[in-house]
């Protein structure tokens, strides 16, 4: 441990939906660096926690912090900015656009959004258009859907728009990627090579991730540290061999009415 | 010839509302803002070139509005090519894009409905404005006076040509500029608000920001439409702003020549136009526009049921770089 802040911390947040309280003073902190697994029974507000953490919502109550800096009721597009991109647990593509401009939409910044940039610098924008595009066929690569670059997103199977999702955080450059179960729908060939995209980009680009996933196995073989969510509230934080052996992980999934069986 | 003199008439009308049509490909076709209140810009573009540029009130015609721009006569801008056409037009476009970014920073952060609402009522409000303030444009009996331009250049049987030369470079111009813009990351950003602003948002793009630009983009192409058609029919009434002939009837054109695309947008002027003041010379039933106007919206139903995109749908964008 170092004396730098932790990356992300979560301090004492609430979200209420009218009578539901899908966040309930939930506090937890996240270091700089490595996979951590977010895991707990449906419903327990793990992806409440990442609209809260990246903007989508603004909490009822209670502080977010990302190195050091408030931005709990920031935009999304802020929080981008900040370095901080997540994933939808439903995939939310562009449908009738292809799957290389789903990505060559992300990149920030780029002269080219400027109204007027393709009038007064045409050529400029062609140039970044086309190294843009290099970085997203390479993406593209990476996540095995080369095949699909000129397909309409809309087209794509439920676990390739999985895969479009992760491809998309890919195109940023950011500090820090929330996925929200990556692996859902993901045939079990190609989990292999999506947990090493994820492991790689990791280590490589110094991003720090936060995954939340029902699969097990992926998650105790993937994440370090785990945490563990239950009724809203963190209820465990700690190494995937301190979570198993912990009496509260298990009364949270076994004692819920709806458990999980993977 | 009658015919070919009648075909001028009717390219220039069809030009100009082309140019409105590319206007909304922008609003609706490229990002997704639904503007049902086009008569607003429409009428705020042509009266703006209009009272700019027309004479003072003339006492011996009971005129009742008491402003006149009289730019057609202001001397140092008398340099033999009418220069006072194209600061009309400019000063149309800057007024639709002041009104269109006031509506846009109020509504555009609201729900997709609010803007809807906020058009409509903008357009019922200029027509209602320019109706009962008689002292601005003349009320209900209209303004007339708003002068040709280049109309010293031929005589008046042939001035169409020279309008209908004018009017088609304005809209070549507009086409190449929307084309590019559309094109461009710019125009992929706007597409990516249509299709999902939440997943636009989380991609890093400032929804609101990019919604007003193309909204106050579309607003200015809209009021320069509007310039065009004052010095066109060189009389306006608030009744010429009728929501069927100026809102309707371009949102038919826009989807009849395929929403997204905006060859599409242009040609979808030309046939909508072109059957809308084809029909009027049929016999029987066809005198009626209501029945005309009924035509189109089942010509509308036609189009969508058998191509669902319009004539020309919006194209789908390439990988620029060759595999091998
Ligand atoms: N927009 C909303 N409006 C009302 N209730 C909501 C909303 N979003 C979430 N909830 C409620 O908040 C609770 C937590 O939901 P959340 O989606 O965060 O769970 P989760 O942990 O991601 O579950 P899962 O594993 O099934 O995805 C649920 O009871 C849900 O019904
Ligand atoms: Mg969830």
């Amino acid at each position: 441990m170092t004396n730098s802040p932790p990356l992300l911390q979560v301090c004492d947040v609430v979200k209420d939906f009218g009578g539901v309280r899908a966040v309930d003073h939930c506090s937890v902190e996240i270091e700089t660096g490595g996979i951590t697994g977010l895991i707990g029974p449906n419903g327990a507000g793990k992806t409440t926690l990442f609209n809260l953490v990246s903007g989508a919502i603004a909490p009822t109550s209670g502080r977010i912090l990302f190195q050091g800096r408030r931005i709990e009721g920031m935009m999304m597009h802020e929080t981008f900015k900040l370095g901080l991109v997540r994933t939808f647990q439903i995939p939310r593509e562009m449908k009738r656009m292809t799957v290389l401009e789903n990505l060559m939409l992300v990149p920030a910044p780029q002269v080219g959004e400027r109204v007027w940039a393709s009038w007064m610098m045409p050529w400029r924008v062609a140039r970044e258009e086309a190294s843009i595009e290099r970085q997203a066929l390479e993406v593209l690569e990476l996540v095995n859907l080369a095949h699909l670059t000129n397909e309409y997103a809309g087209n794509l199977s439920g676990g390739q728009k999985k895969l479009l999702e992760l491809a998309r955080t890919l195109m940023a450059e950011p500090k820090m990627v929330l996925l929200d179960e990556p692996a859902a729908g993901v045939n079990r060939t190609l989990l292999q090579s999506l947990a090493a995209t994820i492991l790689q980009a990791s280590v490589d680009r110094d991003i720090t991730f936060v995954i939340i996933e029902h699969d097990i196995r992926l998650v105790m073989n993937l994440c370090d540290p785990i945490i563990v969510m239950a009724n809203g509230t963190v209820i465990s934080h700690g190494t995937p061999t301190q979570v198993q052996q912990d009496p509260q992980v298990l009364e949270a999934y076994l004692g819920g009415a709806v458990s999980d069986s993977s | 010839m009658d015919i070919i003199s009648y075909a001028a008439g009717f390219a220039i009308m069809a030009g100009i509302y082309a140019v409105f049509s590319l206007g909304l490909n922008i609003h609706w076709g490229a990002t997704g803002l639904f503007n049902i209140g086009i008569a607003g810009f429409f009428a705020l573009g042509a009266y703006t070139a209009a009272l700019l540029t027309t004479q003072p009130p003339d006492p011996m015609l009971f005129e009742d509005f008491t402003f006149g721009g009289n730019w057609s006569e202001i001397g140092f801008l008398d340099l033999g090519i009418d220069l006072w056409f194209f600061l009309g037009i400019a000063a149309a476009a800057i007024a639709c894009g002041i009104i269109a970014l006031a509506i846009g920073y109020v509504t555009l952060r609201l729900r997709d409905d609010y803007l809807a609402i906020a058009t409509l009522g903008i357009a019922e409000t200029v027509r209602l404005f320019f109706l009962n303030e008689k002292w601005v444009a003349n009320g209900s009996k209209g303004l007339y006076r708003i002068p040709k331009f280049l109309g010293d250049l031929v005589s008046p049987e042939n001035y169409d040509y020279i309008y209908l030369g004018v009017v088609l470079a304005v809209l070549v111009a507009l086409f190449i500029a929307v084309e590019l813009a559309l094109k461009s990351p710019w125009g992929r950003v706007l597409r990516a608000i249509r299709e999902d602003e939440v997943a636009a948002e989380a991609s890093g793009k400032n929804v609101f920001n990019f919604k007003l630009q193309a909204f106050i983009l579309g607003a200015v192409i809209m009021g320069i439409g509007g310039a065009l058609f004052a010095h066109n029919v060189r009389f306006l009434a608030p009744i010429t702003f009728d929501p069927l002939l100026a809102t309707f009837v371009i949102w038919a054109m826009l989807m009849v020549g395929g929403s997204g695309n905006n060859r599409g947008a242009i040609l979808g002027a030309f046939a909508v136009w072109g059957i809308w003041t084809g029909t009027q010379f049929l016999p029987g039933i066809f005198e009626d526009p209501n029945f005309r106007f009924f035509m189109i919206g089942a010509l509308i139903v036609t189009v969508i049921l058998i191509r669902p995109g319009g004539i020309l749908g919006e194209e789908r964008r390439m990988a620029q770089t060759v595999k091998d």
